[in-house]
């Protein structure tokens, strides 16, 4: 039979959505694909390419969510992407249809990106979306003067309530998109004689893409130097003013649309006005009140839940290691399994339900509408320091976790903010250095009561917490009088209407942001954790015998009660000796001025795998045991450590103030350091944040120590 | 008498007459600042901080830098 070509070999048609931010359309895109999604990379930015297929009536259609943007010239990495893809020169990568999804309340805003899509020659369809939201407004639309006026399909849906979700799988199905040959025509902007001569050149049909192409042809690294260099040649020649022409295109597709617009929506007058909530919400005093009490909610839970799955996925791993080496003979390979890869791979998934539950909340207060007036609210508290109020974010974010928060940092559209918003957000005390912390200040802070209601070791961990913020701002600081930009900053936001958040969609940036930190950053840090358990496993080689064998002495010599300290003793023994404690004893010369010994420089290398390392590198070496849960047992145990040389603690109060305070400042996070790596596509900001970081704490440790000893 | 839209009153409107030339116009105009257009201040951050304006069924922030390039009269 000639039509049984098997379905993997027909290809499914494309269809991208696309539309202004805060329309509907992952809404949309949710309900069409469900299960189906998959997160890709655009190559060369960082932008999830979120792509899912549609089973209708037997056939299949692959959908790509585009991400939102006003119009096809792009102001932030997030919008480049909706313009690659559609103006892709290939017919053959182009999506076959784009779907263009308005909110019926903010007609004029959508005709303005549909009518670019429509003079860019694409198949379109429209879906005036938040239909219930319109009537509530008193908002009716004539759909049929809009369909006249632009001869494409147009559909009117309300995605949240899933009216109309059928009707769109019809039209896809039915494919009922249709290509108009223009809206408004280009060439009263630019010489007709110039694009034709674009056209001929790169082979295009469409005029309006012509002039796309010389708008950004220039600075688009996809295209190769000659052909840059033509465009380059021919704008000067002709002399186009690309601004002033964007401006008058801008000016007469407007015009269009007015007119338009004035024919197809009829408005009732007395509309609702809905700001009584925002009187509250962005309120002079309240609204930074409120905030303040949302982030400690926030942090509240992620503290008082995230730990429970959390000790869940760390006994997980404990057993599966301790299951692993029994079943494995016992050598390298087994010990490479269960001391390098299984812990390093936990050390991945350990992060997963505060990443989760960090960016569950964001998607709420953003689904809400809520952080757009976050936003609003703290932009001029962040300017004085280089910041953007949307770096306010991955601030928040890193209280629990520097991943997400960088993660987070995309958003901001200006260079120069993104950037210190990436340094910077590392340097805010996350939930890692809290175990730190904890043992620390149980250590050398007295648990007393001061002025009658002040806790001494909270008062202290506050005011780490505040160390890392006032880091956060004199970095901030200082980067932003070092980089140089010429783009200029600004704040555009939508303060959109207040709506209870779709859960669906919550639970999808979980399960996508999750996803995206184990396959991206999880191969870093698996590849690190292997390193750091090669040179902790392994040592010069006579000395490593020379320990095993006196071990065995003892060990045959034994009683059954001092077995478990002699194993003990030799596995501290074995770690002062691996690589790693030869390291150690190394850089004790520059670490001997923050009041560390070698066995804390030990510490401080494993510790660059992650900042809770330090509990169980400490626990190991002073062989306390395997058993690291017991953290009073770890305390009484520094306590007794003395110095061989002065009689003193080694953990007096100006060594652990100063290990506290290199905790609040070092780069120890080789996750974070795979995310930056993966956000700035590069190793350049990584390197340049870990040795900064580094100095920082550095020379802060050495500067607490020298006044408090 | 125009005035730019950063000195209108909370709770006033006012008619957009011109948005002035800047690198920013464009994207003033895309979010839909057209002249003849009529803007509402409703929230003013404090200590000079951005602006809230509604624009037709949007609220809409910005700053008082862009605001300014926004030329407007008191209704």
């Amino acid at each position: 039979m000639p039509e049984s070509i098997s379905p993997s070999l027909v290809k499914s048609p494309k269809i991208a959505i696309i539309g202004n931010p805060n329309v509907g359309k992952s809404t949309i895109f949710n309900q069409l694909t469900g299960l189906s999604q998959k997160i890709g990379n655009y190559p060369g930015v960082t932008v999830d390419k979120k792509t899912g297929s549609m089973n209708y009536q037997g056939s299949n259609y692959e959908i790509i969510d585009l991400p939102g943007t006003y119009s096809l010239y792009p102001n932030s990495e997030d919008e480049i992407i909706a313009h690659r893809v559609l103006n892709q020169l290939k017919e053959e990568e182009r999506p076959e249809f784009v779907l263009m999804v308005i909110d019926s309340c903010q007609l004029s805003r959508g005709l303005f990106l549909a009518t670019q899509l429509i003079d860019l020659g694409l198949n379109l369809a429209i879906v005036l979306n938040m239909a219930d939201i319109a009537t509530r407004k008193n908002i009716a639309i004539k759909t049929f003067e809009i369909f006249k006026a632009l001869g494409v399909p147009i559909l009117s849906t309300d995605a949240r309530g899933e009216k109309g979700l059928d009707q769109i799988r019809e039209l896809i199905h039915q494919q009922n998109f249709s290509k108009k040959s223009s809206f408004i025509n280009i060439e009263e902007v630019v010489s007709a004689t110039l694009l034709s001569e674009v056209k001929e050149k790169f082979k295009l049909s469409n005029s309006y893409q012509a002039y796309q192409l010389l708008r950004f042809g220039e600075k688009d690294k996809t295209f190769s130097l000659d052909d840059r260099n033509w465009i380059k040649a021919k704008l000067s020649e002709s002399q186009l003013q690309l601004d002033a022409a964007q401006l008058e295109e801008t000016k007469i597709r407007y015009r269009k649309i007015t007119s338009i617009v004035e024919k197809a929506v009829v408005k009732t007058p007395d509309a609702k006005q809905e700001s009584g909530i925002d009187k509250i919400l962005l309120h002079p005093v309240f609204g930074y009140l409120i905030f303040g009490a949302i982030l400690l909610l926030i942090f509240q839970a992620i503290f008082a839940w995230a730990t429970v799955p959390m000790d869940l996925i760390d006994g997980f791993f404990a057993s599966l290691a301790g299951w692993t080496s029994n079943l494995l003979p016992e050598g390298p390979l087994s010990s490479l399994i269960t001391e390098g890869i299984i812990p390093g791979i936990g050390g991945v998934v350990i992060f997963i339900p505060q990443i989760a539950m960090l960016f569950g909340f964001l998607a709420i207060l953003e689904d809400t509408g809520y952080m757009s007036r976050v936003v609003f609210l703290m932009d001029r508290w962040m300017r004085p320091f280089g910041l953007h109020g949307k770096s306010i974010v991955p601030l928040v974010s890193g209280v629990a976790c520097a991943i997400p928060g960088v993660m987070a940092a995309r958003n901001i559209g200006n260079w120069k903010e993104k950037i210190i918003t990436i340094m910077v957000t590392p340097l805010m005390s996350c939930s890692a250095r809290l175990p730190v912390y904890i043992i620390l200040i149980g250590l050398v802070v007295p648990n007393e009561v001061v002025f009658g209601i002040f806790n001494l070791q909270a008062v202290a961990l506050l005011g780490l917490y505040l160390l890392g913020v006032v880091g956060v701002l004199f970095t901030a600081l200082l980067l932003k009088n070092i980089l140089k930009t010429e783009e200029k900053s600004f704040l555009m936001v939508e303060l959109p209407t207040y709506r209870a958040p779709r859960w669906l969609d919550v639970l999808w940036t979980m399960y996508n942001k999750s996803k995206t930190f184990v396959f991206e950053a999880g191969k870093v840090i698996l590849a690190i954790s292997v390193i750091l358990w090669v040179l902790a496993s392994y040592g010069p080689p006579d000395r490593m015998d020379a320990i095993r064998a006196e071990s065995e002495v003892k060990l045959a010599q034994a009683s059954p009660d001092e077995i478990p300290v002699i194993e003990n003793e030799t596995a501290s023994l074995l770690l002062e000796n691996s690589f790693i404690g030869i390291m150690g004893r190394a850089i004790e010369p520059a670490i001997r001025p923050l009041g560390y010994d070698w066995k804390i420089g030990i510490a401080l290398i494993t510790s660059f795998a992650a900042r809770e390392v330090f509990v169980s590198t400490i626990a190991t070496i002073y062989s306390i045991g395997a058993d690291t849960e017991d953290e009073l047992t770890i305390r009484q145990k520094l306590n007794q450590q003395i110095n061989p040389e002065t009689g003193e603690k080694v953990y007096n109060t100006a060594t652990a103030f100063s290990l506290m305070v290199f905790y609040a400042f070092a780069m120890q996070c080789m996750s974070t350091l795979a995310v930056v790596y993966r956000e700035t596509k590069g190793w350049k900001w990584p390197l340049i944040q870990t040795v900064y970081m580094t100095a920082l704490a550095y020379f802060s440790a050495l500067l607490v120590y020298q006044i408090l000893s | 008498m125009f005035i730019t839209a950063d000195s209108i009153p909370v709770s006033r409107a006012a008619i957009i007459q011109e948005i002035l030339d800047s690198p920013l116009k464009i994207n003033l105009m895309e979010l839909g600042f057209l002249p003849g257009k009529t803007i509402t201040l409703q929230h003013s951050a404090p200590l000079g901080g951005p602006m809230a304006f509604r624009l037709e069924e949007t609220i809409l922030a910005l700053r008082k830098t862009e605001a300014s390039l926004i030329e407007v009269q008191l209704l």
